[in-house]
């Protein structure tokens, strides 16, 4: 008899957890309109991160006060997530949110937003009319090697800067020249940002292959943690996805190597095509916090 | 001779051996006193800690882990009010209760369950708790009670393994005393075994609260890992772990102390539960 009792409780447990499964799955792809009236569920990175502190003093969200203090009004409820895949996970999978990332890491899982009626794209990055865009920066002491040095010639020459434009970024300048080898041997440590390391792999490949007898070694560890072993001398190049601190411009060199676009991305299930300038601001400050508020 | 020499070299070694760990977690303890200490001085250990402010880039930016803290322990007492309960009936199940066969069943399940990488248990709560969640509860989703529901199934296998073994451990004559009074099974181990078995449980709860503080990979992606005050059970928090690892990447100069000077708290606290955790332990023993 008990063991009856016991064995209907557990049936009907197990029952209660497989239809709150379905249910949820069903109501979330039966429903198939984007409701205005919903919340905006904010995504955002971390502090220190180079796509956030760009993002937030392009857009105004970082704002200066009367005594020269900077003060960074990122809505307290955003979502923080610390890289650039957890960002469009999380907007791929929650058709109310927005969020922003590199521009050459863009895919069709989420949808990029026009801003002021221009599109995110690379011509438009380019010719300055998509308005959010930052540097990738390199940086080096001051005695780095001629192997360090002839690699930065490269990454700053015709070739180098194809591969930056290949991979979805925008080169630096437009005069350039091409890229002579001072045909210099041995090994070289790059460190640095997780946004840069993807075209920086290629420069390197490509750099191995034009060099026989080299070595590219890349890690990706953060922009911060790659100025600091570059300083410390255990990295010979770093890579930066930010402008560099006063404290380490005071002993490395630096130069840009690319320019990339933000995009501000939402879920592909959102109806809106074309946001302004000031209402990302205002997103991302919470004065705007329904999807109604955007659309109008 | 030469084995008057091995001797020797083998007690070396052993010593060796012996010393590798507690060379280690003294070398962790400068690392994280050398540090954090001079951050806290310089910032005020009353700022640090009851700061509730969080904003390394502004200028001058703000070190005040309070939101962290409440957000440790929200989190934690939400994994131990759905984890303790499940735990401990669980063990008592599986000590008292269960057949054989389904034991045989049971407890390899549980053992495989403490050897999941939390990583693991991470992506699990994203894609199937989150969901529920918001659809319940609306809003993101990362919240409270999904950290909560999260890490209290993460620490299910510390507390009924534990827990499991004391039961056990408790001498059969209660049993059968109680028996012999006239008690049920039920009524025996529920009033007689289980209370006896109190100081095993306790110990099981503070190691799993140890977990649950500890836990980081699974806990930064279900949380929203908001650095405020918490706002309630619907919204994201920070935890003292997650604010460690998401910031430490990108972090600088002070921001980078203040991040050590977090772990030291963390630390502390670790340090302060295991103290408990060995004085209910030796009060067993006595």
């Amino acid at each position: 008899m008990k063991k009856i009792i016991s064995l209907t409780l557990v049936v009907i447990m197990s029952f209660i957890f497989a239809t709150g499964c379905s249910k949820s799955s069903t109501s979330k792809d039966g429903v198939e309109g984007f409701d205005t009236s919903n919340g905006i569920n904010v995504v955002s990175r971390e502090d220190g991160s180079g796509t956030r502190g760009a993002f937030v003093e392009i857009v105004g969200v970082l704002e200066k006060d009367e005594n020269g203090n900077e003060v960074d009004k990122t809505y307290e409820e955003a979502i923080i997530q610390n890289s650039t895949d957890a960002v469009m996970t999380t907007v791929a999978g929650d058709k109310y949110s927005i969020g922003y990332i590199s521009l050459g890491s863009l895919s069709d899982t989420v949808k990029a937003l026009k801003i002021d009626g221009v599109e995110a794209s690379f011509e438009n990055v380019q010719d300055g009319s998509y308005k959010i865009s930052r540097p990738f920066n390199i940086a080096y002491k001051k005695d780095l090697s001629p192997l360090g040095e002839d690699f930065i010639n490269f990454i700053l020459s015709t070739e180098g800067q194809k591969i930056v434009v290949d991979e979805g970024y925008v080169q630096v300048s437009t005069d350039l020249s091409d890229y002579n080898s001072s045909k210099e041997k041995g090994n070289l440590t790059v460190a640095g940002s997780t946004s840069v390391t993807p075209v920086m792999e290629k420069l390197a490949e490509k750099y191995e292959e034009l060099n026989p007898g080299t070595s590219i070694e890349i890690q990706s560890t953060g922009s911060s943690a790659g100025m600091q072993s570059t300083m410390e001398g255990s990295a010979d190049i770093g890579m930066a996805s930010r402008d560099l601190k006063d404290s380490e411009m005071e002993k490395l060199n630096h130069k840009p190597i690319a320019i990339d676009g933000i995009a501000v991305i939402v879920n592909t299930g959102n109806t809106i095509e074309d946001i302004s300038f000031d209402k990302i601001k205002a997103i991302y400050t919470g004065d705007s916090t329904t999807w109604d508020s955007i659309e109008k | 001779m030469k084995r008057n020499f091995i001797e020797k070299l083998m007690k070396a070694i052993f010593i060796f051996s012996a010393m590798t760990s507690i060379v280690a977690i003294i070398l962790i303890c400068i690392f994280i006193f050398n540090g954090g200490l001079p951050f806290i001085k310089e910032y005020g250990l009353k700022n640090f800690l009851l700061g509730q402010q969080w904003k390394p880039s502004n200028s001058p930016p703000s070190y005040g882990i309070l939101p962290m803290i409440m957000g440790s322990l929200y989190v934690t007492i939400g994994a131990v009010i759905i984890g303790v309960p499940i735990g401990i009936f669980t063990a008592t199940y599986l000590a008292k209760f269960s057949n054989k066969k389904l034991y045989k069943f049971l407890k390899p399940c549980i053992n495989l369950m403490s050897g999941i990488p939390s990583i693991i248990y991470g992506f699990f709560a994203l894609t199937t708790i989150v969901p529920i969640i918001r659809n319940i509860f609306g809003g993101t989703g990362m919240n409270i009670i999904t950290a909560s529901i999260l890490l209290g199934i993460m620490i299910l296998p510390t507390i009924i393994s534990i827990s499991e073994a004391s039961i056990r451990a408790v001498p059969e004559s209660y049993y059968e005393g109680s028996i012999a009074l006239g008690a049920s099974h039920e009524r025996s181990i529920m009033a007689i075994v289980l209370p006896a078995a109190k100081s095993g449980v306790i110990s099981s709860i503070i190691l799993g609260i140890g977990r649950a503080l500890g836990e980081t990979m699974a806990v930064i992606l279900v949380t929203g890992n908001q650095a405020r005050m918490p706002a309630g059970l619907t919204k994201g928090v920070r935890t003292l772990t997650t604010n460690i690892v998401i910031e430490m990447t990108y972090a600088a100069d002070t921001h980078r102390q203040a991040l050590i000077a977090t772990a030291l708290v963390l630390f502390v606290f670790i340090l302060l539960i295991n103290i408990i955790f060995s004085i209910v332990k030796r009060r067993t023993l006595n």
